[in-house]
């Protein structure tokens, strides 16, 4: 079993250089493939490069794409951040498929973000804009002037409706209606 | 006491007379506007909210919904948001289901949204990657019963570019959908 996620660095939602505020920055600087000519490990990374990596480097403008072949040695795919992250991924026996979604994810991924367990899912330098809650927001300012002990402040309100209060609500309702259909009249 | 309920009684009676409520005026409606005359207290908190807006002093805050999930947002936050979302990194977005917005001195109590165009919620995609690995343990004793999984979750970030209010409270909606 492995417990590696209980002690993972904890941490906050960042985004490096305040990126996205003016304008967007690819996070994504380098990306060298790694692989083998012959072995049939390298398989699917050898279709990729065949089929798909121009177009990568094509849509990518930003990125540069190292290819270093080498012999009998298993494929890896090294990327390299802005923020000076380095991920190291094995491409061993991955299918074409495969080796493309996982160049997609560390394309699009901003760093070394699995390392982090992130304790919150949002981050704001501006935790209140109408002002913090506190017990006296909302409340009459009545109290601030009254001295205590005030038996109007003191009352216990929270007390459930007794049948007597309840029987005695329902007649003054009731004059009140009645009061109503005179002045109608 | 039982005179101090009635009074409460009698108070919320009239909070909850009349069409809405006295916190109606405070809600913009999708509805299209009737041919009602808006007595003056509203006209003047609608007119001081416009001022408000026109002046544009403090921060504006909208809540947001955003994949079943009610977020407050201001400028320059950041969200994640986690499972499968189709924009990419670099995407510009408009957030529209904006449940309310407010500002320092006032809030749009949508109902349940506030009306199109009035809020505009803008957002950049920063970056779309994978969480860490969580671990799924599920264990019976003496039960011969012992599962591991292992995800990892997708998640995307946003960066909330902007929270602007239209200076047009209580203007008819358009129906732009």
């Amino acid at each position: 079993m492995s417990n590696k996620h209980l002690f993972l660095k904890p941490g906050f939602v960042r985004a490096p250089l305040q990126n996205g505020v003016g304008r967007y920055v690819q996070q994504l600087q380098r990306i060298v493939l790694k692989f083998c000519k012959t072995h049939g490990g390298s398989r699917g990374m050898r279709d990729y490069i065949e089929q798909d990596l121009v177009d990568f480097a094509k849509q990518n403008p930003g990125v540069v794409v190292y290819l270093k072949p080498r012999r009998h040695r298993s494929p890896v795919v090294v990327a390299e951040y802005l923020n000076g992250d380095r991920v190291w991924m094995s491409m061993h026996n991955k299918s074409q498929s495969e080796v493309t979604k996982w160049i997609e994810v560390l394309r699009t991924q901003q760093g070394d973000v699995s390392g982090t367990r992130l304790r919150k899912f949002q981050y704001t330098d501006h935790p209140s804009i109408q002002g913090p809650w506190s017990p006296f927001t909302f409340k009459n300012p009545e109290l601030n002037t009254a001295k205590l002990p005030d038996p109007k402040f003191g009352a216990n309100n929270r007390l459930p409706m007794s049948a007597t209060e309840q029987l005695r609500i329902m007649f003054e309702k009731q004059r009140l209606n009645e009061k109503d259909l005179k002045t109608g009249e | 006491m039982s005179i101090i309920r009635t009074g409460l009684q009698r108070f919320a009676n009239i909070f909850s007379t009349g069409p809405g409520g006295i916190l109606s005026r405070f809600v913009t409606s999708l509805a299209p506007e009737e041919n009602k005359s808006t007595p003056k207290t509203t006209k003047d908190v609608i007119a001081t909210c416009n001022k408000l807006i026109e002046e544009n002093k403090s921060r504006n805050f909208a809540i947001i919904h955003l994949l079943g999930k009610q977020w407050r947002v201001t400028d320059g936050d950041l969200l994640v948001v986690e499972g499968y979302w189709p924009p990419n990194i670099g995407d510009q977005i408009k957030l529209e289901k904006v449940l309310l917005a407010g500002s320092k001195d006032f809030s749009l109590i949508g109902r349940p949204l506030v009306q199109p165009g009035l809020v505009n919620v803008t957002a950049t995609i920063i970056s779309k990657g994978l969480s860490h690995t969580r671990t799924h343990f599920k264990k019976k004793r003496r039960k011969q019963y012992m599962r591991i999984n292992f995800q990892r979750a997708q998640q995307t970030m946003l960066r909330i570019n902007s929270v602007e209010i239209a200076n047009k409270i209580n203007e008819p909606a358009k129906n732009v959908f």
